[in-house]
């Protein structure tokens, strides 16, 4: 009997250690995603439209399978000789652990470019 | 006399249980700080670089440089202060030149969830890109 409990109590204790290490990670690939995102967007976005397009395809694409609800926005700040581009992903994680958890996670990521001469 | 000792082993195992998910739990978040970390140093190396490969001088690719950096690490919630950046241009920004830069950024290894880092030991994650200029840009 106290065998069985010791090894479900060990269990419970593992396995949420493992869920807390896939969390985090997971918690960084959407970090990274959004770069990713922030990054395509400036660089291959012909409008501020197509920009967002970009970003929103490019951050699905990386961590589309771990995000449930996820919301892509982006903003486009043109002032000076530099465009930046701000693109922020929100949505509930999915944590890849053993317990089917959901967090919510929010990353922002910029990213900027000189301007084209005129 | 019989000692009974039944439900010794449960408590046993919670006790040493939580005696080794302490460290454990302060190595997870060590090792998500440190891929965190390393994740923003490389972003801050690429925006820098290509922000610099970008620049029409030295000043402005020094000024890009550092607006990069502090815009990788702020956005990973890191404080942008802590972080060294080198970044070299071969032969100035001339057309095809390469740009060099190299971040790097202590994660400090005293450090707990809700404690948050404290004065000591340090792990220096570091990421280094190169940019190429662009061979037929219209800016000298």
């Amino acid at each position: 009997m106290d065998a069985t409990l010791s090894i479900i109590i060990l269990l419970v204790m593992v396995l949420g250690a493992v869920q807390v290490a896939l969390t985090l990670y997971a918690r960084n690939v959407v970090a990274a995603a959004a770069h990713e995102g922030a990054r395509a967007a400036i660089e291959l976005g012909r409008n501020p439209h197509d920009a967002l397009v970009v970003a929103r395809s490019s951050v699905e694409r990386s961590a589309g399978g771990l995000v449930d609800r996820m919301r892509v926005t982006m903003s486009l700040d043109s002032t000076g000789a530099r465009s930046v581009v701000q693109v922020r992903v929100t949505g509930l994680l999915n944590s890849p652990g053993p317990v089917p958890l959901k967090f919510p996670v929010s990353s922002v990521a910029t990213s900027s470019r000189q301007k084209a001469p005129e | 006399m019989r000692k009974r000792d039944g439900g010794m082993a449960i408590i046993e195992t919670i006790l040493f249980g939580l005696l080794l998910l302490v460290p454990l739990m302060w190595a997870l978040g060590v090792l998500a700080d440190l891929h965190r970390s390393a994740l923003a140093s490389s972003s801050a190396a690429r925006e820098a670089g290509f922000d610099a490969a970008a620049s029409i001088g030295l000043a402005d690719a020094t000024r890009a440089v550092d607006e990069a950096v502090t815009r990788a690490f702020a956005d990973q919630g890191l404080d942008p202060s802590r972080a060294r950046v080198d970044w070299s241009a071969s032969s100035g920004l001339v057309r095809g030149g390469e740009v060099e830069v190299e971040v790097s950024y202590p994660v400090s290894v005293a450090q707990a969830p809700i404690l948050g880092s404290l004065a000591g030991p340090s792990i220096w994650v570091n990421a280094r890109h190169v940019a190429r200029i662009d061979p037929f840009r219209s800016l000298e």
